[in-house]
Formats: C-alpha cells, structure tokens, sequence
C-alpha cells in the first residue's frame, strides 16, 4: 500500500442537534456505514459554532473539520 | 353523544411487545421473508417483521402476519430466536377496548389516486411511468436506491423526465373526481427542481399542466426559482403515452400555439392526485358524519373542522384536499374545537411526579459514573463493552463504571438511582444510544437521585459507532473509547443548571376584529380565558362587512352579524374599539401592553397574543379604475351586489379581469382567493340574468381544491373564459357609452374586443406592512409585509418568539375558511402556555460576563430571538425567558463575554481537546 493510500484523515464534526445530529442517528437507524475516523460533537445550534472551535481542532491534529446544520 | 361518546376500538396484535421491543432491527435481519415494502412503493423489500419506516414513532417491529412464515406454515420463528429482548409473542391478541371521550377528532387522511385505471398512461405496463409518490421514493436517502435519481427498467440516470398534472383530479371521465387535488403542481415543481439538484450531467425536467396552480405562501416564488432554474412548463394535458425500443417514453402534445409536437423522455412522472379511500368512507359511516359527493368530509365555511356531528370533528386531506401547512392548521383547530366543551376538564387527569430536592454539589470534586451500556448485542455485538469498561475507570475524575444489558430499562433504571446515592456520583455518563431520544428519561433518573438533571452527558456508540461501523469492530471499539472519554471530558466541567420558574397571566389578547380576530377571541373566551379584543376601528368586522358569500355558498353578513354579537354578549371578552397598540413589554406568559384608546391609556397584562391585523384590498392604479365608475374592484362588487346599485339583471356584459397586482414583479405572489370570487360572482350574473355575457380574463384559473367545481360549473352555464399572457394584457378603454375590453387570444393570436357595462379587477391583497406592531412583539415579517412563521409548514400560526401566534390574512391571503381554522390552531396553540400555571424555563442559556462587555452591541444584533438588550449601563444583558439557547452570541462575541449554559466555550474545547 502506498503511503498515500494509507493515508486516514481525522475528521472533527460539528452537528447542529436538531437537524444534522438527527441525521447522524437516523443514518445509523438505517444501518448506513461509513468509515469510522470522524468524531462528533453535539452543538445547540451551528449558531454555537465558535472559529476557535475549528482552529483548537486543527490545533489538536485533525485533517478536517465539519460544520452542519 | 357530544361530551360523552364511547369508542369502541380494535387493537390489531402486532406480535411484538412494545415495552420488550428496542428497536435493534435483529429479528428483520434474521428473518427469511421478504415483502415489497409499501413505504418505498413497494420499488424494493422489507421483511415480514419490520418497521415501516425508520422515523417511525414507537419506534417498534411488528409481524405482518399475512406474510409470516410461521403464521403460513407453523415454523420459522427466527425472529423469536434472535431478538435480545424477547419481544416476540405469536400468541399475541386483538385487544377490544371502549374508550369513553368527550369529543372526537376524524384525520385518516387521503388515498394517493391509483393512476392504472388510466389505460392510455399505461402505469402498470410501462416500467419509467412512475407515480409522483414512487418518484418521492426514489429522490429519498432512505429510498430503494439510497437516494440516487434511476429509472426503474435499467436502473440509469434519466435525462430527460417528464411530469403530467391533474392525473385522477379536474378529471371525470375516467375517474369522477371533478375537484382539483391543490397539492400536485407544487410538488411536481419540487419533484422536478430536487431532480435537477440530483441529475450529475444535467437533466430536462418538463411539466405538463393545465393551470398552474401556485396560490400559497411562497409558491409563486418557488414556481419562478424553478422556471429560472430550466425547468420548463409546457401548458397542455397529454393524451397518451407510447413505449419506445430502449423503454423510454413518447408523448405527443399540442403547443398553446396549436403546433402538434412529439417528445421522448426517459421516464414520465405522473402528478396523481388524493382521493378518500373506501375504508375511510366506510370509517366515516361508522362515525355518522356527511361527506361530499367526492367523498371527503363535508364541513361549513365558518365552522372549517366541524363535521355534520356535533363533538365530532375532522382535519387534514379528509375534508378536502390540501397541503402540510393547511393540514397542521387544521389539526391545531380541530384540537381547539375539541378541548372547547371540555376545557372544565383540563388537567383533571393529570398527576405530578415527585422530585426530590437536588443535592448541592457546587464546589465538590467531580465524582463522574460512567454506564455503558450493551443495547443487547446492538453495542455489545460490535463494540467490546468490556474493553470500553475498563478503559473509562482509567480516565481522570471517573468514580464508578458499570456495563448494563440495557441501561435504559426500568430495572436498570432505579439501579442506577441506587449507584448514584451509594457511590456519592455527582456526573452521570452514559455510553448508549442517542441524547436526542433518551437523554429525559436518564435526567429523570438522575433527579430522582437528587441530582441536578444538567450534571449529565451521554456518549452515542450506538446510532454513530456500533450501528454504523459493523464491519470495523476493532475501530468502533477505539471509537466507543474516544466518544466515553470526551463525554467524560465534558461532564467534568458540567455545572448545576437552574431552570426558571415563571408564573403565566391567564389571560390573551387578540389584536384585530375581523373573522379571524373575533373566532380566536370567542374560542380563548369560550375555555375560560379573559381576553382583551383590540380592534382600531370602531366597529368590528373588517374586510368580512364587505363580503357577500363563501365559496360554499354561505351568505357571510348573517354570520358577521351573529359572530359579533356573540362577541359583544361574551363575559370574559374584553372589547377595546378604536384603539391601538402603544407598547409591549415582557415575554411569553407575561406581556404588558399599552393600549390608547378614546379613553386614553391602559396597560393590559396578558400571557398570550394573537395577530390578526388582517389585510386590504390594494387599489388598482390600471384598467381605468378611479377614473370610470364602471370599473370596480371585487369589494365594491359585493358591495354593489348586496345593496343592489349592481344588477344583474340590467347588466349586459360583464367581464372579470384576474391578476391585478398580483403575480407581478412588484408582488411576486397570488392573493389565492379571487379565482374564486370572480368565478362566483360569474355564476351569480348567470343565475339571475342568464343573457347576460360573463367573461373572465385569466392567467391560470386557480380554482383549489373543490372549487374546481364552481369552475367546472360556471363553464357549463357558458361563462367565457379567456386565458391572457403577461405579455399582452388585457386593455380596457371608453367606447362610446360604454366600455370595450380588448384582450389577445392566444391560439388565433389576435385580439379580442369585448363590449362590457361593467369591468371586475381581481385586485391583489396587500399586507398591512406593521412593522411597528412587529417590532413591539419581537415577531418578524417577510418582504411582502405578510407575518413570518417559525415553520413554514410545521409551525403555521406560531413565530419564533413564544407566546405570540397569528392568524388570518395578516399571515398571508386566504379565505374565510382558512381565516377561522387558523384563528382557531392560534387559540389551540395560546392555550398551551395560559392552561400552565406556571412554566419551566431550560437551563441551557446565554448568560453575560459583564466584565469583559464592551456594549458594543454584536450579540443583540444577531440573537435571533431578541433576547439580550442593553442594561442601564450599556452593557449586554439575556433575558432569560426569550433566549432558547442557540449560542449564536457566544460565537460572535470578541472579547468572550457571553456564554452558553450546558454548551460553555470550556466544555466544547474539552471535547475537542479529548478527541484525539
């Protein structure tokens, strides 16, 4: 395997509750797969959604960050 | 009898036991038996035990016995074997109960029109003509091809789709439905807009239509996106439909020029419309109400969700075809309606929990209890709980960890209150399913253990991990451990949230006396509400005074007559004529408004306010209106008609010209109603002259629902009806002593001259535009001046700010109809906050570290719910009762003065900081 293909981005996500973070439920209702380097965090409201959210997540290491709602 | 029926009600056995049940979709997996399923149109499969549809609420299996293998043969039960629960009962009953109630609420809906009784559409024989509903499913993520646009022969991408409308509606030869189904020309503009979202390399999405018929909030706005987005709108009804070598589709139609044109599409959509289905019918005998001669259920103009059954009610597409927003109206009205006989009732079966005082845990170190939970093998058979156990007693402030079965199980549940006192736990974190289903019952849990409910968070392995990482087990369990460890990472920092308790004023205001102001004003009165009517005019009435009759016939000026004395005569309605509004203060639960009157100020407390300021007639500046007195608009017609200086008799001919400052770029929307109007006051000049030439000049004849009928009918007494483009309008000129109409047919493509005594403008319905009333309540408007809703389709008569609720034209043209069941879903929707007594306000809110405020005035600027104002010292305060918690303050603060309870800047960063 060459080392790009290796390569798994970590991605942060940032899910609004009320419309995003329900589809992240429902999809897993649905038995929807997907690979497992995405981590979520629950935000009130992507109103919430703070850049210095974005920037410790980098900060911290992660290859992507999702904002949606 | 009204007040006291007794229903007796069939519980058909589901085989399933709801309260064993988890809804781990085990036993559909297992099981051998594959059905088409009905959700999806029956374009794939589901099982014999299964859920209809995964938003499903209960969210629970249940076996079609007709399709079961066991119930057929005796043996099987691989469901009974796998299911975790043992849920599964094939000795499962038909429960018989009587239920004894004061009224009744009919709402079984529609039947989509089963368009293979059309042989020429070949719906059953040809594989790319789907039905709209089957279209729908295939758009959908949750569809038969997750979402991605096939067609069904070949599973490609179409390129080419076509939409046929009115298939079994405005039809009768083969079907007898007369009436205009109301919904399918939005949905086939929104079928063919999502297409072309969908279509990778373009896609020609046409519609073929007879009227288009876009009269709703908005819908004029979403037909011109549509047309601007390519799709094309093609006016003609298609006759047939002819199969082509690789199954695509021919059809061949007429152009409005006359030219016969011949069309391949990849697959043809057909627009079917809503019929009641013959169970329903049967349902409504049962219930001993009247229905229409097309089935649906008969109810009055002015009482829109009564049936002909006293206490029995009706709402939604069974008593005529109609859209969400309508229907959850409706419902809301029917709701109101219901509860009114019984408002002495309310409450009295209701019983309060005890909960016992929470301990105070400020200033103690964090002691966090982690459960983790199995879900059976719904976790458990993907994720190593165990593994995950041994990894959280490793993690900072964790006290206690525990592995259940299932943790949300009663059992469970009073164990877990149980650890939380014996291990002095004071965070509570619970590694299951999701917080948006279970996160009240484990707050429940946590209070009964004398916990603050905030102290608590829970880590999704199941919906976001095991559910959707099968294959991945070694990663999903590396995941359950990130996820366990930032919810730890959060609760630690978590702090008791206080909730606010607010008393509620038991008492409304309705501002307007129109139709709309009067009903809702009666109805709050009539469940015991005081209310205070506030009408600027000084009588009541409004736009109703001058109305002649309802689409169903109904003289209105008996009404209005009636309506207000009993609003006159009302004891708890409190009547304020030629008065407006000054000022408003507070919040849901309590307002105070000041009133000027003639005798002077007042200010009024009250926890609840209704909008519904109404609307006006615009005044035509086109067709020589002011300037002869022959040309009139639809009020001075009924005007005219009911004090007889119009005729009908003395008037020779009379032509109705439709669209008058509607539907043009200055008011990009339809004012719904005067389709109607004119086509009832076309029947009128024909009933009592029928000499007399009636012409109506038109762009599409908008004639909703079963209005159609008095379309259909005025056709038939030979009212003319014209069709005009926007580009050749019509032109009304002085011709000798009368008036001379000259319009451009558009087949001949020459002009038309109509001699006329007298000219009709459907002049638009224009909005108050009040933005100061809308300013005072917090309450937005749109850019046509009309109130804005909190939902569109969802939340029809509420506004973001809570409270305050609207109803009638204020919120967008209709008709009266409409006017009373919305002023009816607004009373509904007020008596929800005045029948409390007190309300709870939520924890979670912004609050203001005046420190680092500058009063520079971002967040008031952008809270969406107006909740932060400036304190006497210019810096920014919340106001606790309006704010709901969004955090968009917080982000846009620059010097991080506000911030979000249960949602802090600390907790956030915690989670990221825990993540990796």
């Amino acid at each position: 395997m060459s080392e790009q293909a290796a390569f798994q981005p970590r991605i942060a996500a940032f899910l609004c509750n009320w419309c995003s973070y329900g589809a992240a439920d429902l999809a897993g209702v649905s038995r929807l797969q997907y690979p497992p380097n995405i981590h979520v965090i629950r935000i009130p409201c992507t109103g919430r959604m703070s850049p210095k959210f974005i920037l410790q997540a980098f900060r911290k290491g992660v290859d992507g960050v999702w904002v949606s709602g | 009898m009204e007040g006291d029926f007794t229903v007796k009600v069939v519980s058909h056995p589901r085989y399933v036991d709801m309260a064993k049940c988890i809804a781990c979709g085990a036993c559909s997996e297992k099981c051998p038996k594959k059905v088409p399923s009905e959700y999806n149109e029956r374009l794939d499969k589901r099982k014999a035990i299964y859920v209809r549809y995964a938003q499903a609420v209960p969210l629970k299996y249940g076996i079609d016995k007709d399709n079961c293998i066991f119930f057929a043969k005796g043996k099987c039960k691989a469901c009974e074997k796998h299911c975790p629960t043992g849920a599964v009962n094939y000795e499962d009953q038909e429960v018989r109960r009587d239920i004894k109630v004061g009224s009744i609420i009919a709402s079984a809906g529609f039947k989509p029109f089963d368009p293979s009784i059309y042989l020429q559409y070949s719906y059953s024989k040809f594989a790319n003509v789907v039905t709209a509903l089957e279209f729908e499913r295939i758009l959908a993520a949750s569809g038969p091809w997750m979402g991605h646009m096939v067609r069904p022969s070949d599973e490609k991408e179409p390129k080419k789709i076509a939409w046929l409308q009115c298939v079994g509606s405005r039809e009768v030869n083969a079907c007898d439905h007369p009436y205009c189904s109301a919904v399918c020309c939005m949905y086939a503009i929104k079928e063919a807009a999502l297409a072309k979202e969908h279509a990778h390399d373009g896609l020609d999405a046409a519609i073929f239509y007879m009227d288009m018929r876009t009269f709703g909030k908005d819908f004029e706005k979403y037909y011109e996106k549509a047309k601007g987005k390519g799709v094309r709108f093609v006016r003609s009804r298609i006759h047939t439909i002819t199969e082509v070598a690789d199954k695509s589709l021919q059809i061949e139609y007429v152009t409005e020029n006359g030219v016969a044109m011949t069309e391949e599409f990849d697959m043809v959509v057909l627009s079917h419309g809503l019929e009641i289905a013959k169970e329903t019918v049967e349902l409504a005998q049962r219930l001993g109400i009247d229905l229409m001669p097309s089935n649906f259920v008969k109810s009055g103009s002015f009482t829109p969700v009564a049936s002909s059954r006293p206490g029995v009610y009706v709402c939604g597409a069974l008593a005529g075809p109609k859209d969400i927003p309508l229907s959850v109206v409706e419902a809301s009205a029917a709701a109101c309606a219901a509860a009114g006989k019984l408002s002495g009732a309310r409450g009295t079966l209701v019983s309060e929990p005890e909960i016992p005082k929470a301990l105070d845990v400020k200033g103690d170190a964090p002691r966090v209890g982690v459960f983790v939970c199995s879900c059976g093998i719904n976790i458990a058979g993907v994720v190593d709980v165990k593994a995950v156990v041994e990894y959280a007693k490793t993690l900072p402030n964790v006290a206690y960890v525990e592995n259940n079965l299932f943790t949300c199980s009663q059992d469970t549940q009073d164990k877990m209150a149980q650890v939380i006192k014996d291990q002095g736990l004071n965070r509570i974190v619970v590694a299951a399913c999701t917080p948006r289903t279970h996160e009240p019952l484990f707050q429940e849990t946590l209070q009964s253990a004398g916990l603050n409910k905030y102290l608590f968070d829970m880590a999704n392995i199941r919906n976001q991990d095991s559910w959707v990482h099968t294959g991945e087990p070694e990663q999903a369990t590396e995941k359950a451990k990130d996820l366990v460890r930032m919810a730890v990472a959060k609760a630690s920092l978590l702090q008791p949230l206080n909730e606010v308790q607010l008393s509620v004023m038991p008492a409304a205001m309705v501002i307007g006396g129109g139709i709309s102001g009067m009903n809702a004003a009666l109805e709050l009165a009539r469940q015991g509400f005081t209310t205070h009517l506030v009408e600027r005019d000084a009588e009541l009435g409004g736009n109703a005074r001058l109305l002649r009759i309802t689409a169903k016939g109904e003289e209105v000026a008996p009404y209005l007559k009636e309506l207000t004395e009993r609003v006159k005569s009302e004891s708890n309605i409190v009547l304020h004529l030629s008065t407006a509004i000054k000022n408003v203060d507070g919040f849901v639960g309590n307002f105070k408004t000041t009133l000027a009157g003639p005798g002077g100020e007042e200010v009024v407390e009250h926890g609840a306010a209704v909008i519904a300021i109404g609307a006006a007639e615009r005044r035509p500046t086109e067709y020589l209106y002011g300037e002869d007195s022959r040309v009139k608009t639809h009020l001075e017609l009924d005007s005219g008609l009911m004090s007889g200086a119009i005729d009908p008799k003395k008037t020779n001919s009379v032509v109705f010209v439709q669209c008058v400052g509607s539907r043009e770029p200055e008011r990009p929307y339809c004012s719904k109603v005067c389709c109607t109007h004119s086509v009832e006051s076309a029947l009128h000049f024909k009933e009592h002259n029928p000499d007399c030439q009636v012409t109506v000049l038109y762009r599409d004849m908008r004639t909703f629902g079963e209005r159609e009928l008095l379309y259909k009918e005025a056709r038939s007494k030979g009212v003319l009806f014209v069709r005009y483009g926007v580009d050749h309008k019509p032109r009304v000129a002085k011709a000798g002593d009368g008036l001379t109409v000259t319009v451009r047919d558009h087949i001949l493509d020459r002009d038309l001259l109509i001699d006329a005594d007298l000219v009709v403008l459907a002049s638009a319905i224009v909005s108050h535009k009040d933005e100061s009333l809308a300013q005072m309540f917090k309450v937005p408007l749109d850019e046509d001046g009309w109130f804005l809703e909190a939902h569109q389709k969802l939340r029809p008569v509420d506004f973001a700010t809570d409270g305050v609720f609207m109803a009638g034209l204020a919120h967008y043209p209709k008709p009266i109809e409409e006017a009373v069941a919305q002023a009816q879903a607004a009373v509904s929707r007020a008596v929800t906050v005045l029948s409390r007594k007190e309300m709870w306000l939520p924890g979670t809110v912004a609050f203001i570290d005046q420190k680092k405020c500058v009063g520079c005035g971002v967040c008031w600027t952008v809270c969406p719910y107006q909740a932060i104002a400036a304190d006497d010292k210019g810096l920014a305060v919340v106001n606790e009762a309006l704010c709901k918690g969004c955090g968009t303050c917080v982000a846009s603060c620059r010097s991080g003065a506000p911030n979000l309870r249960g949602f802090t800047t600390q907790d956030v960063m915690a989670q990221i900081e825990a993540m990796l």
